[in-house]
């Protein structure tokens, strides 16, 4: 029997939002994911979002999901979870990712 | 670290410009201990994601050998694990625009980190839970009522709620409801089952006592028939005896019990099939009906999914068949009922699948799964379906291609599932 907890005082988990990409996210120089910087994330006026990773754009839209994560607690021989977090929210970047030219070459 | 000019000249070499953009950038980046390892992603419903914010609890149950069910107080769900293409990032401190203040006069960045990410995440989908686990551990020690003698009672092989709850893959508030379904009590806080037959003698106590009072059926007095049975069996047997086949009332502060004339003519009718294979109808019908307790009358439809019924047969017989001894999975129960009896009506079939259906469905779709219709002499008949055995999910035992060798069968070449 395993147990997930919400939370030890009886709170609400805290809520984080997710954002999905269609694919795979690799590091330009294989050096693996951790510390390296992903992108910028920006919103129109209109709440459109939108992602600049690497030398590409990605338009958005805003979702709603319902999703708990847990984390283990009390090391590997306990048998109880906490939620760590409740996500609701959710940025869909669905769309085919558009290249962002930055060398135009000059007329001759 | 990235800056707010190295973000700017990158907007506009993407062509972006910064008046049709809010003021808030968030700057992603990966922490330093980000891996997918940590987190584990499970869906909800609106119920669950409720109980999860009340900061409730959920419990995941289930043997080495059985597959993981999610609780909740009162519900049970299956857990199912869903691949993605896709990548899910969990960014703990980012806004949506909905939620940002937009105070700020010129554009800023945030930097924010991004925790973790996931390929996969759990499914949850409700279902029925599975009961039948209870019954058979609580079998392994019924209660035949107290030590006679100098006789020691059996102590091993008792469980308490607790011990139930660990076993079982079933919510709380489902177990308790199953648990009075099964006519289970409380006996020194072990939850037991009763052999049938002292069920049965306590149920005889209690109906010849109803008879020589000359009470009415509706309206068995408690007190009275606790004090009169005492000599013969616990008080707690006779009350929970009552309790399992009569419904309490008080009127004038005193308490009644106004027994259930189905009830006690279906566990009347059980007693006597259990002691043969098959019975011939008429004579069961005539035995029946002279062993119930006098004013009480037997009817057929008291049997439904205790015991089936065979007009095709001469002489027509009635044999048991209890539903609850059958399969808890559905393609083996259909299995198994198609192989007692190769064409069912609607109207035999459907209390022995009744308690298969999901949330939302009826019997009428699970037969469309499952099974094909055909008509005979203006009767609507059903068979089980066989599927293509090339490449067929099912597997095991339930592939095969039928041939057609009468108007009425319809070739299958579809799979069934």
């Amino acid at each position: 029997m395993e147990l997930l907890s919400g939370s030890a005082d009886g709170t609400s988990p805290p809520e984080w939002l997710m954002v999905e990409l269609q694919g795979e996210m690799v590091s330009r120089h294989d050096s693996g994911l951790a510390g390296n910087v992903m992108g910028d994330l920006l919103y129109t006026k209109e709440g459109t979002p939108v992602l600049i990773v690497g030398h590409h754009i990605l338009y958005g839209k805003q979702d709603v999901t319902h999703v708990a994560m847990e984390t283990n607690q009390q090391g590997p021989t306990s048998t109880s979870y906490t939620v760590s977090a409740l996500i609701t929210r959710k940025l869909i970047f669905k769309t085919r990712p558009k290249p962002i030219i930055t060398n135009v070459p000059k007329k001759v | 670290m990235r800056t707010l000019e190295e973000v700017q000249a990158t907007l506009q070499i993407a062509k972006l410009k910064e008046e049709d953009l809010q003021k808030t950038i968030h700057c992603l980046s990966f922490g330093e201990n980000v891996s997918s390892a940590d987190y584990c992603l499970m869906e909800l419903d609106d119920t669950l994601c409720k109980h999860i914010q009340a900061g409730q609890s959920l419990v995941i149950r289930g043997d080495a050998d059985e597959r993981a069910v999610l609780c909740s107080g009162d519900k049970t769900y299956d857990l199912k694990i869903a691949d993605t293409s896709n990548l899910l990032l969990f960014v703990p401190g980012c806004r949506t625009p909905d939620q940002l203040t937009n105070s700020q006069e010129s554009s800023h960045l945030v930097h924010t980190q991004i925790w973790g990410f996931c390929n996969s995440y759990w499914e949850l989908k409700r279902q029925r839970p599975r009961l039948k686990k209870l019954k058979a551990i609580l079998m392994e020690n019924p209660y035949e009522g107290p030590a006679l003698g100098g006789q020691k009672e059996n102590t091993e092989n008792r469980y308490s709620m607790q011990d139930l709850l660990d076993r079982i893959q079933s919510s709380q508030d489902e177990l308790k409801t199953h648990l009075k379904t099964i006519h289970a009590c409380q006996i020194d806080g072990y939850w037991r089952v009763l052999d049938f037959d002292y069920e049965m003698k306590l149920l005889g106590h209690v109906t010849q006592l109803v008879d020589s009072e000359s009470w009415s059926f509706n309206k068995v007095p408690l007190q009275t028939s606790l004090d009169e049975l005492a000599p013969l069996e616990p008080k707690e047997m006779i009350e929970h005896c009552l309790d399992c086949y009569g419904k309490r009332f008080t009127e004038n502060d005193n308490v009644f019990y106004a027994l259930h004339e189905d009830k006690v003519c279906q566990s009347t009718a059980l007693l006597l099939l259990q002691n043969a294979v098959k019975f011939n109808l008429r004579e069961f019908q005539e035995v029946w009906q002279q062993s119930v307790p006098e004013g009480m009358s037997t009817r057929l439809e008291q049997l439904k999914s205790v015991a089936l019924v065979d007009r095709a047969s001469r002489p027509e017989t009635i044999c048991l068949l209890r539903v609850e001894d059958l399969s808890e999975d559905t393609l083996e129960r259909f299995n198994h009922l198609f192989t007692i009896r190769e064409k069912w009506t609607e109207e035999d079939i459907t209390p022995y699948i009744q308690d298969l259906c999901g949330e939302k469905q009826t019997t009428g779709a699970l037969l469309t799964k499952y099974a094909r219709s055909s008509m005979q002499n203006g009767i609507k008949e059903h068979k089980l379906t066989r599927c293509c055995p090339a490449g067929c999910p099912h597997g095991g035992g339930l592939c095969d291609i039928f041939n057609m060798t009468s108007t009425q069968w319809q070739v299958t070449t579809a799979c069934a599932g």
